[in-house]
């Protein structure tokens, strides 16, 4: 009868009534978010890279009787993505059953043991659809593939057609990023690059090293006791292109704090020349600036030094599975659909992002969408890329790039020595980054 | 601090008055006391829960070499982080930005607000739109703020360039994200823009304060403007100013949000904060984060200190003079 | 003479409140100028103020996208919450020190005093590190709990000089009067005591509604995240272009009810920020 309340108490409020249902109003707010709609079926967590919608329309083909695959959007830094994922899996959160890794981050997380193991028989599937060698050495780490190559991304040399007519270059043959400089600060032209204080300026600076025949580090088997091989010739030729363009006519004003965005207005504006960017460049003006779309040409990556075949960087997304969560073996199931030929074409269709296989490329709609010479362009850059090295420690090494190569401006023939010295100083936790 | 505290002083002491009248008897006290404590007991629980708490365990992780990603990997290390951090060059160049962001923001927003003060003192016209409006900059949200200036300073986007460019230093394409002088403006201009409404009001309420019967005894005895500023107003409002200063100062120092959205931190406009942050929680160092965890609070107090400590050097000067 | 100086001084006033005008209000008007630029405008740089076609659909846009709207719903509950259950506690906890004797009164002060000072910055390692045990990372509460106890300091502040104003005595008339000591403070003090507390919520509510370290540090998904970091996260339908016009739009939306709260009750936040700091 006390429990029961009458109506009579009830008008004499008390301040610790009053707190205790507030605080039972907190909790069951935060239950209520918690746990969502649940009707029975199982819901797949899907936490993918932002896109313009392909990757929602495979998680509805994908999704069965058996469960259905929903997704949930990370922010669009590759370095907030990796954040995001990477404290939610440290608190093994079960509420994430499948993920979008970028390729660099892969190895840390496999690692750290966030990653389920890919079972025998889709490692035997992703064989069977030819999928680039390239894309399964970014997924694999301690000889265990770990996760799902699912898109594979590589960049060319975009360039206007009217502007290499202008300036009288040779576009059938190799080009080198001196000669594109020199063109460019010859006819009032920018090259536009990404070269923000972020992961994508290391994509260019990787590509530009592997191009001259280096690489940044080696050995990363040996984690933070890995070499740094920047300090190398290859770093100061790398490191001698950016000065270059730095300090050319042919800088774009917000050479900084250019991203793929920035870089893309840059290319469709009147000063637009050359741009190295990501695959979805070429339907990237269709809708916005249809003259640009016409006048868009493309050919191989430059190369850093003449003569020697360009590095293309290697990017993408590989779907892993999550070690905590609830509904393994259907996510890994998942997965093998999400990664067919079919949901990689359907996904490049609709983004730009090209498949991680070869029989992704025979999608037909990409067929029609894209010219036969650029599909090819496109898979003989992955086949060459340099992907950024697997270790998992790249966010360090990422980092410290960052910090001691941005601005471009202040980039010179020290650059790289102070980088590799900084980075093993990083490494070995004697600095900050 | 002292005058900080002091208002509660007078609650203290009215309390007691009040009070001492009717309830002598030595049970009664002890029972109020047990009253004051279980008042007192929810609020200061919560307080120290999350405060007290996280930084003794700040102090513990900052012993060990411990990251997310490799949980494996923990040791102890003693002082290494300590050490560690200390000797980095970029610990000092996010302190002494931070600082500096300190430094110009707070002096720049104590003479804005002090003009803004006057005018709003003086005005008999329109005063609660004048509080509505100043109002809106301080209850707008910081990251908003920063949006705002981010674009109005952007490259493509914003207008400064266009209007500003007959300016000798600007130009139609000055990258104001593009070195950290240009940075540096665009940060404190949303900044200053922001919390000088804050320090406005603070002002305001000390101006009230200052009787007008001294300032017209002082014009009467000929004192300029600036004799009147300077040897009445000021010295009559500098509790006000300090509480202003001393508020203003520690929150700018810990300043995050507009680099956080501005800059990322690029362009050596790093600060403190933001470092800390970025050892924590991108870096995901959990040792090395807290022992930077640590020396931030740290400074902070002795920030605190030397505010207080400079203020009463300066305030004795003043009456010295006068 | 007197005539030509406060002649001169009228003038500065009126150009005084036009400077605090332009300062207050020119920067609103940009980000609202900016949330009609259409995002064709922004894509290909628009260094104009004003848009050049004027259209609704960012706001549209804005709507319609869920991640914003859960953001905005965390944002008011989170806010609210935390304001409500802060006032509750700080009231009992300024109650006691304006009326009350007892040990550790100065403690408290001094406490409350050092945590607003606090770097939050600094809590954010430990505390993730706790909220993941305790299963708070990524929940309402798990922001809650430290909005409450940063926001405490404050309102236990504007609180206490609240009630130090209050005539103390009429409650001891009503208990003479026959009332018990309960009906005496619900009678006599609430209704006396209200300004002080609405305006500590409010102040609270601000500190909430604008809080962004914690909120990006304690949430990774829509469920928890609040408003100034989903903005920070802010993607549009271009994953490489900052939506500039669709942020400022997010800008002016999550503006409107500081704009509100400003509109209806400037008078009590002016009193709320200048009566506990300055009075000295």
């Amino acid at each position: 009868m006390e429990t029961r309340s009458s109506t009579g108490s009830r008008l004499r409020p008390r301040s610790r009534r009053a707190a205790g249902s507030v605080a039972a109003l907190a909790l069951a707010s935060s239950l209520l978010a918690a746990c969502g709609g649940d009707g029975g079926k199982p819901e797949l967590v899907w936490y993918i890279n932002p896109d313009s919608g392909g990757q929602d329309a495979v998680a509805e083909k994908c999704s069965t009787d058996d469960y259905t695959i929903s997704t949930q959007v990370l922010p669009q830094d590759a370095g907030q993505q990796r954040i995001q994922l990477a404290r939610r899996l440290a608190a093994k959160d079960p509420s994430i059953d499948l993920m979008s890794i970028d390729p660099p981050f892969t190895a840390e997380f496999a690692d750290a043991g966030f990653l389920a193991e890919v079972p025998q028989d889709a490692k035997t599937q992703l064989e069977e659809q030819g999928t680039f060698k390239g894309a399964l050495d970014a997924a694999t780490w301690n000889d265990q593939l770990v996760v799902f190559p699912f898109w594979s991304n590589t960049q060319v040399l975009w360039y206007r057609k009217s502007f290499v007519d202008k300036a009288g270059i040779d576009m059938s043959q190799p080009v080198t990023w001196d000669q594109i400089i020199d063109a460019a600060s010859e006819n009032d032209g920018k090259v536009a690059v990404q070269a923000n204080k972020y992961e994508g300026y290391v994509v260019w600076i990787n590509a530009l090293v592997e191009g001259a025949g280096g690489t940044i580090l080696e050995n990363p088997e040996e984690g933070v006791d890995a070499d740094i091989t920047l300090g190398d010739e290859a770093g100061k030729q790398a490191a001698g292109i950016i000065e270059k363009l730095a300090t050319s006519e042919a800088a774009p004003a917000d050479l900084s704090v250019s991203n793929e965005g920035t870089a893309g207005s840059t290319f469709g504006s009147d000063q637009g020349s050359f741009l190295v960017n990501w695959t979805y460049i070429f339907k990237n003006y269709d809708e916005t600036a249809p003259d640009v779309a016409e006048d868009i040409g493309y050919t191989r990556y430059p190369q850093t030094v003449e003569g020697e075949e360009s590095r293309p960087p290697y990017g993408g997304i590989g779907i892993g599975v999550s070690a905590y969560s609830d509904e393994q073996e259907l996510a890994l199931e998942a997965a093998q659909c999400l990664v067919s030929p079919e949901s990689q074409g359907i996904n490049a269709d609709l983004t730009g992002n090209m498949p991680a296989s070869t029989q992704g490329y025979d999608y037909p709609k990409l067929k029609e969408q894209y010219p036969a010479d650029l599909l090819e362009l496109f898979q003989t850059s992955v086949d060459a890329a340099a992907p950024r090295t697997v270790t998992p420690y790249w966010s360090d090494v990422s980092g410290s790039i960052q910090n001691i190569w941005h601005p471009p401006r202040s980039v010179n023939d020290d650059t790289p020595g102070r980088s590799t010295t900084f980075i093993e100083d990083v490494l070995k936790g004697g600095d900050l980054l | 601090m002292t005058a900080t505290v002091a208002p509660e002083k007078d609650v203290t002491k009215s309390g007691k008055s009040g009070k001492s009248a009717k309830k002598p008897a030595s049970d009664r006290s002890s029972a109020e006391n047990k009253l004051g404590l279980k008042l007192v007991a929810p609020a200061v629980v919560l307080m120290l829960l999350v405060t007290a708490y996280p930084m003794l365990q700040a102090l513990y992780l900052s012993l060990f070499r411990y990251r997310l990603t490799a949980p494996d990997d923990r040791a102890f290390v003693g002082v290494d982080n300590y050490l560690t951090i200390l000797s980095d060059d970029q610990f000092w160049l996010s302190t002494g930005t931070t600082v500096l962001i300190m430094v110009v923001t707070v002096a720049v927003e104590l003479v804005i607000g002090f003009a803004f003060a006057m005018v709003m003192h003086r005005i008999v016209f329109a005063r609660g739109l004048m509080r509505t409006s100043i109002l809106i900059p301080y209850g707008i949200i910081t990251v908003v703020s920063a949006f705002a200036w981010q674009f109005a300073f952007s490259l493509n986007n914003g207008f400064v360039n266009a209007w500003f460019n007959w300016l000798p230093w600007i130009a139609e394409d000055t990258n104001w994200f593009g070195d950290y002088w240009h940075a540096m403006f665009a940060i404190m201009v949303s900044e200053i823009w922001k919390t000088t409404p804050f320090m406005a009001l603070l002002l305001l309420a000390g101006l009230a304060q200052v009787s007008e019967d001294m300032l017209e005894a002082a014009k009467v005895d000929g004192a300029t403007w600036t004799q009147r500023l300077t040897k009445v107003i000021l010295p009559n409002m500098r509790a006000a100013i300090m509480v202003a200063v001393l508020f203003r100062a520690l929150d700018a120092y810990r300043i995050f949000d507009n680099i956080f959205v501005m800059t990322k931190g690029a362009e050596g406009t790093q600060s403190i904060s933001f470092l800390t942050y970025r050892q924590v929680i991108e870096q995901m160092q959990l040792g090395l984060g807290s022992a930077m965890s640590v020396l931030l609070f740290l400074s902070v107090l002795l920030l605190a200190w030397l505010i207080v400590k400079l203020f009463r050097v300066d305030l004795a000067q003043a009456r010295g003079e006068g | 003479m007197a005539g030509n100086t406060s002649g001169k001084t009228a003038v500065g006033t009126w150009i005084g409140f036009a400077l605090i005008m332009l300062w207050c209000l020119f920067p609103v008007a940009w980000i609202i100028s900016l949330s009609f630029k259409s995002e064709g405008e922004t894509a290909a740089g628009s260094a104009q103020f004003l848009p050049k076609e004027p259209t609704f659909d960012n706001y549209k846009a804005i709507i319609d996208n869920p991640d914003f709207t859960r953001a905005l719903i965390n944002s008011f509950g989170i806010a609210l919450i935390a304001t409500l259950l802060s006032v509750i506690f700080a009231t009992l906890a300024a109650y006691a020190i304006a009326r009350l004797e007892f040990k550790g009164k100065r403690l408290v002060l001094s406490l409350a005093l050092a945590i607003a000072m606090f770097p939050v910055v600094a809590l954010v390692g430990p505390l993730f590190d706790m909220w993941t045990t305790f299963g708070l990372f990524n929940t309402w509460p798990g922001l809650i709990i430290p909005y409450m106890s940063f926001t405490l300091p404050l309102a236990i502040w504007t609180l206490s000089a609240f009630f130090r104003e209050i005539p103390w005595e009429m409650e001891q008339a009503a208990q003479v009067d026959g009332a018990t000591s309960w009906q005496a403070f619900r009678k006599v003090i609430v209704p006396l005591a209200a300004p002080g507390v609405f305006t500590a919520a409010i102040l609270t509510f601000f500190f909430a509604w604008n809080e962004f370290v914690l909120a990006i540090s304690l949430t990774s998904t829509t469920s928890s995240r609040t408003v100034p970091a989903q903005m920070s996260f802010f993607v549009g339908p271009d994953p490489f272009n900052p939506p500039y016009a669709q942020l400022a739009t997010a800008s002016v939306i999550v503006t409107l009810p500081v704009i509100v709260i400003v509109l209806l009750f400037q008078r009590k936040i002016v009193a709320g920020l200048t009566s506990g700091a300055v009075k000295g």
